[in-house]
């Protein structure tokens, strides 16, 4: 095979070739074109003894469709390539072409399993743009079932962190709480994982009897549930002591690489944007941000189980101060915010999910950027993995927690 | 199947040197009449790469098609065949009830879509009480392909490889509204508007995501099919399954 044709340039679908290009051109290893930067020419020459691995797309535990070119001494991982855009759906190109309503569906699918985060950031941003005061009620609905879809996403990072370094049992009992949670905010939104339930100006019904009753009988034994589900891991010595010192990482360099979140605040860094930059209803409640100072798999996966508790004591505080009042701001159908520009960011289960939105004054975005967690902290893999084991690598990966519809939107 | 109503295969023209060279190989399939590709002159264009495109010449992409143009990978393994295939049969029953009850799933989650798969799988709805077996991490050990999540045009390669990679007899579940038909990314540059675009479908599973029931309720139709021998896989080319004219 002697094609020197880029794989980028299949850009249409119609072209038979995108589907079965040959070995080298799709599906090989190494890129068929001569290396574009310095990086990639370091990247494709192999040393003494080395050799490359390509890990995906299709992976179980590569958290999606990524692909991972993994450059091996023996066991170990010289260094990596990870090749992005498996799952990219062009969502910020569709958001230009919708107006300001419909953004809200598209977005949702990013990070699919904190849905409600990534509607949270774009509503906040066109609330910003026309000047919209959102009701203390609908603010409220809104921090209660965030940190119910954090609890989800972090009941989900256990059982995969735990699929990752080998263990089969914790993804069930992970997988029960999170289909408690999805199944009463169903009842609340009306669907399971894509809630399409945030509004610009609110929110889009009102708490229901159903969804309270699921909510109640939850919150009266999650806790116990939670803690008995935390002690098939963090009293695991096998799992506690592989996941110790893997991928640590100190302030200054998650810092360098633009981590937030977790990741960040497990490496003792307090920086949560619901205490740095206050928004909706968060200064009024009491919790606590939790760090830890060892930055390793260990300490993101402690941190998580940690905001869990915060995230309890959240709801409890949203149910006992729940106010009366309207669930949305009077607004009409069709929207047309003033040209100007907006920026918006909320403290995801991942760490600082922000959206940039541009208006010119029609009733569609002009452009719409998505800061997206799962992407930055990606990029962060090659510095963490270099020189562990590949068994390690899926582990560190699964300890930064990224979703792969939030990577390549 | 339509690479066999085709009487001569694009990968013939393309051994033979007359299509693709510095043009689109474009191929009416099926029963149109047009038995040769439809060759395009590209003459609106040029790349202001001299070697992009590899400079116009014939790439030699068509391995996949040469193979199945080729007999060597018309293998039958999912049917009876010498003396077997003329005792009819209440061994293909009892074999249909064996396939349907032990279907394994090939572990590819592409989006959304696989979260809910996985909630399928696990304690709550238990796939496995009605003989969907825990998935299989490789397209060897598969037979049935759930495809779960956005199909983009960069993955649509990688899954057609799978597709490929499993062994006969198959079948393929579409899970998901993206997937049937492109869904809520239907007006994206970037993403295939249903799989039946690019692999056959037995069964279609609409919602976005649907719940875990109905993936189940998906997988019992599916055995249904099998049992029936309803479905595409019974009169499905055997070995790599390649769109003629590719």
């Amino acid at each position: 095979m002697t094609t020197t044709s880029h794989p980028g340039r299949h850009a249409s679908a119609d072209d038979p070739r995108v589907l079965l290009d040959d070995e080298i051109g799709v599906f090989g290893t190494v890129p068929p074109y001569p290396p574009r930067t310095e990086r990639e020419a370091e990247f494709y020459t192999l040393g003494d003894g080395q050799m490359f691995l390509n890990m995906g797309p299709q992976h179980p535990s590569t958290h999606g469709v990524l692909r991972i070119v993994l450059k091996l001494d023996g066991e170990k991982v010289v260094d990596l390539d990870p090749v992005l855009g498996y799952l990219h759906r062009g969502v910020e190109k569709l958001c230009e072409n919708a107006d300001y309503h419909q953004v809200i569906s598209q977005v949702d699918p990013l990070e699919y399993v904190s849905s409600l985060f990534c509607e949270w950031s774009p509503v906040m941003a066109f609330e910003k743009l026309l000047d919209v005061d959102v009701p203390r009620r609908a603010e409220y609905i809104r921090v209660l079932s965030g940190e119910l879809n954090r609890i989800a996403s972090h009941a989900l990072f256990m059982g995969w962190f735990a699929l990752d370094l080998g263990g089969l049992t914790p993804i069930l009992w992970s997988f029960i709480e999170r289909d408690e949670i999805v199944e009463m905010l169903a009842a609340l939104t009306g669907q399971r994982m894509l809630f399409n339930y945030f509004r610009i100006g609110g929110v889009n019904g009102d708490l229901n009897h159903d969804f309270m009753s699921r909510l109640g009988d939850w919150m009266s034994r999650a806790t116990g549930q939670i803690e008995a589900n935390l002690t098939l891991l963090n009293q695991n010595e096998i799992f506690v002591r592989r996941a110790r010192g893997l991928g640590v990482v100190d302030t200054e360099t998650a810092l360098a690489m633009c981590m937030t979140g977790p990741n960040l605040r497990a490496t003792g860094s307090p920086f949560d944007v619901r205490r740095a930059h206050p928004y909706s209803i968060y200064p009024e409640l009491d919790f606590d941000i939790p760090t830890r100072t060892e930055g390793d798999s260990l300490a993101r996966y402690l941190l998580r189980m940690e905001e869990i508790k915060q995230s309890l004591r959240i709801i409890d505080q949203c149910l006992h101060q729940m106010p009366d009042g309207p669930i949305m701001a009077k607004l009409p159908r069709l929207l047309r915010p003033r040209p100007g520009r907006a920026y918006a960011a909320i403290e995801g289960p991942r760490g600082q999910y922000a959206t940039y939105a541009i208006s010119d004054g029609t009733d569609q975005p002009f452009r719409m950027r998505i800061h997206d967690p799962s992407f930055v902290h990606l990029q962060s893999v090659g510095l963490l993995m270099r020189g562990d084991l590949i068994a390690d690598c899926m582990a560190i990966m699964a300890s930064l927690d990224p979703v792969m519809g939030g990577v390549d939107k | 199947m339509a690479m066999n109503d085709d009487p001569e295969p694009a990968g013939v023209a393309a051994r033979e040197g007359r299509a693709r060279i510095g043009s689109t190989a474009l191929v009416v399939p099926g029963t149109s009449g047009v038995t040769a590709p439809i060759v395009v002159k590209n003459d609106l264009w040029t790349s202001a790469a001299g070697t992009a495109y590899n400079g116009g010449t014939d790439s030699g992409l068509a391995h996949l098609a040469e193979v199945a143009a080729s007999d060597v990978s018309r293998r039958d393994d999912a049917r009876w065949s010498g003396l077997l295939e003329v005792i009819p049969t209440k061994a293909d029953v009892v074999l249909d009830l064996l396939r349907a009850n032990s279907l394994w799933p090939l572990l590819s989650g592409l989006a959304c879509c696989a979260i809910e798969m996985m909630s399928a799988a696990t304690s709550k709805n238990d796939m496995d009480r009605w003989g969907m077996f825990p998935f299989r991490a490789s397209p060897r050990q598969a037979d049935v392909l759930i495809v779960a999540g956005t199909l983009t045009t960069k993955m649509a390669g990688p899954l057609v490889r799978l597709w490929e990679q499993m062994p006969e007899p198959k079948w393929c579940v579409a899970m998901g509204d993206c997937t049937c038909s492109g869904g809520r990314y239907k007006r994206s540059y970037s993403t295939i508007e249903g799989i039946d675009r690019v692999m056959p479908v037995d069964v279609y599973i609409p919602g976005c995501p649907p719940r875990p029931e109905g993936l189940i309720y998906g997988m019992m139709k599916l055995q249904q099919i099998v049992k029936d021998r309803r479905g595409h896989w019974p009169e499905r080319a055997i070995g790599p399954t390649v769109p003629p004219g590719v």
